[in-house]
């Protein structure tokens, strides 16, 4: 082994060059590394240095990325054959500081060799009857890999339906609740000439080719938005779960199709929506409307309960929950549904907030209805619990005091909460700086769509046309995007210009 | 009578329909009211008047049965007698005149048949004035003895045969008179257009102005419009005096404009609209106390303005016309005046509401938190210290509000294009119409029925663990 590590070790140089290596020199450096390193046997990879440590101890993950990976692999797919002088225990922790140190740049090159590596770690744990403990390690590799998040993964996928299986809810948050935007399976794009240029789009590296993800079916992209949506239902985060469960509701679905997934979406989504926000929330603009239609039919029992939880009493919502429960518990929304008609009341005394500045406790529950049990709460000591959870949880803006022999008493703060001007700059300022990257990638989807072959196969007709005396288009528009891009993009009415 | 015309749109309108027995005396005298009137109103009036008030029931019903015993309309009469019958058995007009009856019916068939003979006649002369005034004389007739539909169809069939715009006035004049008494208000309104676009200079007619004014104004306000309604009252022209009696008095106009107007109508524009309005004060001075009721409240003095309009309450209980919307009117001008009283403070008492605006004894609490909530008042109210405070308005922090909405909005829909456009790029959007919803996704299943299984089942079923196998 001795005589192989300078070979291993000789890239990326160490200690790094005054001035950095240039994509072309890191990128036919790194290929031939892989190169020499696929060719060694497993054998080789195995043995141990003079000094009698495993080569795993030598060498630093971080830096050395590519031979660590190989001596990885062979060490699994040893552990796999039970080869003798193999501890498990010790693969296991090297695997997983191995997930969460990579360099991200080298690893765009590993593509098959990652997954691998997800694989053994996910099935180590399956075998250690701790599948959950491979969650953590394998949400770390994702989010080194593509720390923007947006683009799926087949690994994204199967590890929502790890958590969801093994009910391991808050780990994922990080990885689930990035906002997806690219998919993988764009075709007809041009490649991009060396993957290690770091300011790349991880459309361009995480593509099928490169081993890092597969290819999707539509269902698996929707169950990736309902999965994620219903993990943090488990964890009660209604508006990302919203926002998730919006994702499949919205799908893109042409001549007038609609999965069942897309409907399972809507149900939960329909009942996540009385829990954020107290209403029948009206569907985004963006759902096709075959597919609004398809929903109101197939999910009729849901709207129901919807529009008595807004405008009904106590007391038919919970009739309406009971009526339906063989509905509820074949879309397993037996959960939700009791989640909603605890909600009603809370719903109930928030509305007080927009009608009273003070009121006492035994006011507010004689005014108010629990739809868990269709009748008043019980004593005044239930509803100042009730409202002081409220308030602790931050549902409710309001003060309770309360005096010696005389009933509590609840000071509604009018207006909400205020924010002061120094937190309300910070906000707006977030929230710029969130659309100016949104505006990348806006220019980013923009570029690919004036990249696609199809396009440019049709711009050059035009050009062709055009020269025939016709009308120039002027449609690639990537260089000046302006805020209003979506009047820009879509109006530009392309087929106006065929003749 | 009118009450059980449809199904009571609003709960307080079925609650009236329980307490429609009035007890109270009207203002009113019973015989000067009905001298403003001619023709079946007349009757229809008597009758409701006399199954409406404990007061007026016995003398109003007496009338009723006198009345109809002038004319041909059987089941008005026995309408009445039955009615005078259980409150003033005692009354000789109670008992059932059946010589009467019998032989009203008699003349009736023998007339109808007349008419309808005639008819058949012109028809096969084909004459067409014949045939007009033919049908004119049946819908006559029928309207008479009180079968309102075949009254309307003959009425309707006389427009096949017109030959001047007079012609189409009067058919559509005819046609109102029945529908108004139907209470077909689509009607009514349809054939008020069809005169306004025939009609002449207003010199020809100076009544037909006030008439179409009327009784557009009384279709809108069935239906609930009372801003419009209040406009057409508003419009119109003096000079109505006896010409439209068969349907509303001068009187009426007042009541009507004035109260539509009260309810809905700001201050400014109740003074210049309704008071400085010459054409509408001829008849405002036919009905001096809402006169009074309005200049109170563009006065800001709204207890007296609603005192006087309780005082009439029971004489709007027994319109025919006002009695399904004096609740809601009321309700409407009790509202602005709450509104108006509040508007100069920033927090008043719950008792000083209560003196201004309750009789005693009662409290306006849940009245405010109604408004409250249907944000027609916008304040909040302190049962501890019993006080209504406004809310404070705070431009800087809504608009800060609204801003980061406006940006949330555009964050989030311009990330759903962008994915979207990116699945379709990415040929993964679903596709083919024969497999809506018949090609459920076999993997689907399987994942749902992941979550009812337990995790250390799953450790035995690896299969289900998609990705990493």
């Amino acid at each position: 082994m001795d005589n192989l590590l300078p070979n291993l070790l000789s890239f990326p140089p160490h200690p790094p060059p005054p001035n950095p290596m240039s994509d072309h020199a890191y990128d036919s450096g790194i290929r031939d590394q892989i190169d020499y390193v696929k060719k060694l046997s497993d054998s080789k990879l195995l043995q141990q240095t003079s000094g009698g440590e495993n080569v795993l101890d030598v060498i630093n993950p971080a830096l050395n990325t590519v031979p660590y990976t190989f001596i990885l692999l062979a060490n699994l797919s040893a552990l796999n054959k039970n080869a003798k002088g193999i501890d498990m225990e010790k693969i296991w922790g090297k695997s997983i500081t191995f997930l969460g140190t990579f360099d991200p740049r080298q690893m765009r090159y590993l593509g098959d060799q990652l997954s691998s590596i997800i694989d053994a770690v996910a099935s180590i744990a399956m075998s250690k009857r701790q599948p959950w403990a491979a969650i953590a390690p394998i949400r770390d590799a994702l989010l080194r890999l593509d720390p923007t998040g947006s683009m799926l993964t087949t690994t994204h996928l199967a590890l929502v339906k790890l958590a969801l299986d093994t009910r391991t809810y808050s780990p994922i948050v990080p990885v689930i609740e990035k906002f997806i935007l690219y998919f993988p399976g764009t075709s007809n794009q041009p490649k991009p000439k060396y993957i290690c240029d770091m300011n790349l789009n991880p459309t361009q590296f995480i593509t099928p080719a490169s081993g890092l993800t597969q290819k999707f079916k539509y269902q698996e992209v929707l169950e990736y938005f309902l999965y994620s949506g219903m993990v943090f239902i488990g964890l009660n985060k209604w508006e990302l779960a919203l926002q998730c469960l919006e994702n499949a509701v919205t799908y893109p679905a042409k001549e007038g199709s609609v999965s069942k997934i897309m409907a399972e979406a809507y149900k939960k989504w329909v009942l996540v929506g009385l829990l954020h926000e107290g209403r029948l929330l009206s569907l985004p603009r963006s759902t096709s409307s075959n597919a609004a239609k398809q929903y109101h039919t197939l999910a009729k029992p849901y709207e129901t309960l919807a529009q008595i939880f807004e405008s009904g009493t106590a007391s038919r919502l919970k009739a309406e929950a009971d009526q339906g429960v063989t509905v509820w518990r074949n879309d397993c929304n037996t959960g939700l549904v009791l989640h909603v008609l605890a909600a009603y009341q809370q719903f109930q005394i928030r509305n007080l907030a927009n009608i009273y500045s003070k009121i006492s406790i035994p006011e507010i529950v004689s005014q108010t209805m629990s739809a868990e049990t269709g009748s008043k709460l019980q004593s005044p000591q239930a509803g100042e619990a009730l409202v002081q959870g409220m308030i602790n949880r931050g549902e409710l803006h309001a003060t309770m005091s309360s005096s010696p022999g005389h009933p509590s008493i609840v000071t509604f703060a009018v207006g909400g909460p205020v924010l002061t001007e120094a937190d309300m700059q910070r906000v707006l300022g977030a929230a710029t700086e969130r659309i100016h990257t949104l505006t990348k990638e806006i220019k980013q989807t923009d570029r690919m769509l004036t990249h696609d072959k199809d396009y440019i196969k049709f711009i050059q007709k035009q050009k062709k046309n055009a020269k025939q005396g016709g009308l120039v288009d002027q449609g690639i528009s990537g260089a000046d995007m302006n805020m209003d891009w979506g009047d820009a993009v879509e109006d530009e009415d392309i087929m106006s210009n065929l003749y | 009578m009118s009450q059980s015309q449809g199904a009571p749109a609003s709960p307080t309108q079925s609650r009236n329909k329980k307490s429609l027995l009035v007890s109270d005396p009207p203002k009113f005298d019973l015989e000067s009211y009905l001298a403003n009137y001619k023709g079946r109103t007349r009757l229809e009036r008597l009758i409701l008047i006399g199954t409406c008030s404990s007061f007026l029931g016995v003398d109003a019903l007496k009338l009723a049965v006198k009345e109809a015993k002038k004319g041909k309309d059987v089941k008005r009469y026995l309408e009445a007698q039955s009615h005078l019958e259980t409150i003033g058995p005692q009354e000789r007009e109670a008992t059932r005149d059946r010589a009467w009856m019998d032989t009203t019916e008699k003349q009736n068939q023998a007339e109808t048949q007349r008419l309808e003979a005639e008819l058949k006649g012109y028809k096969n002369n084909l004459i067409k004035e014949s045939i007009r005034m033919g049908n004119e004389d049946l819908g006559n007739h029928y309207q008479a003895i009180g079968d309102l539909p075949r009254a309307f169809d003959s009425f309707s069939r006389m427009r096949q045969d017109v030959s001047m715009s007079k012609h189409i006035i009067d058919i559509s004049k005819h046609i109102i008179e029945v529908a108004i008494e139907q209470k077909n208000w689509v009607a009514v309104s349809s054939n008020v257009q069809k005169i306004k676009g025939v009609m002449g200079p207003p010199e020809e007619d100076p009544t037909l102005q006030p008439y179409l004014c009327a009784t557009d104004g009384l279709a809108l306000m069935d239906i609930g419009e009372y801003y419009n309604a209040a406009l057409r009252f508003l419009e119109t022209e003096a000079g109505m005096g006896t010409s439209s009696n068969t349907i509303v008095s001068p009187n009426d106009i007042a009541v009507y404009g004035g109260l539509c107007a009260l309810a809905t109508m700001e201050r400014n524009e109740l003074h210049t609209q309704v008071l400085e309005n010459s054409n509408f004060r001829t008849y405002l001075e036919l009905e001096p106390h809402i006169r009074r009721a309005i200049t109170f409240f563009v006065n800001s003095r709204y207890s007296a303005c609603l005192g006087i309009l309780e005082a009439y309450r029971t004489d709007y209980w027994l319109d025919i016309h006002l009695q399904k919307h004096i609740d809601d009117l009321y309700h409407l001008v009790r509202s602005k005046s709450i509104v108006q009283y509040f508007i100069p403070f920033s927090c008043v008492t719950l008792d000083s509401l209560n003196a201004a605006f309750m009789p005693a004894g009662k409290t306006i609490d849940k009245e405010l938190a109604m408004m409250i909530q249907r944000k027609d008042l916008e304040a909040r109210i302190d049962t501890q210290n019993r006080l209504l405070t406004s809310v404070p308005s705070t431009p800087r922090s809504a608009l800060q509000a609204n801003t980061l909405e406006t940006a949330k909005e555009y964050e989030r829909e311009a990330r759903r294009r962008i994915q979207q456009m990116n699945i379709v790029a990415a040929d993964l959007e679903i596709k083919g119409g024969k497999r809506a919803l018949a090609g459920i996704d076999d993997m689907f299943d399987d994942g749902r029925q992941l979550r009812s299984m337990k995790p250390q089942d799953q450790a035995r079923n690896p299969h289900h663990i998609g990705g990493f196998q």
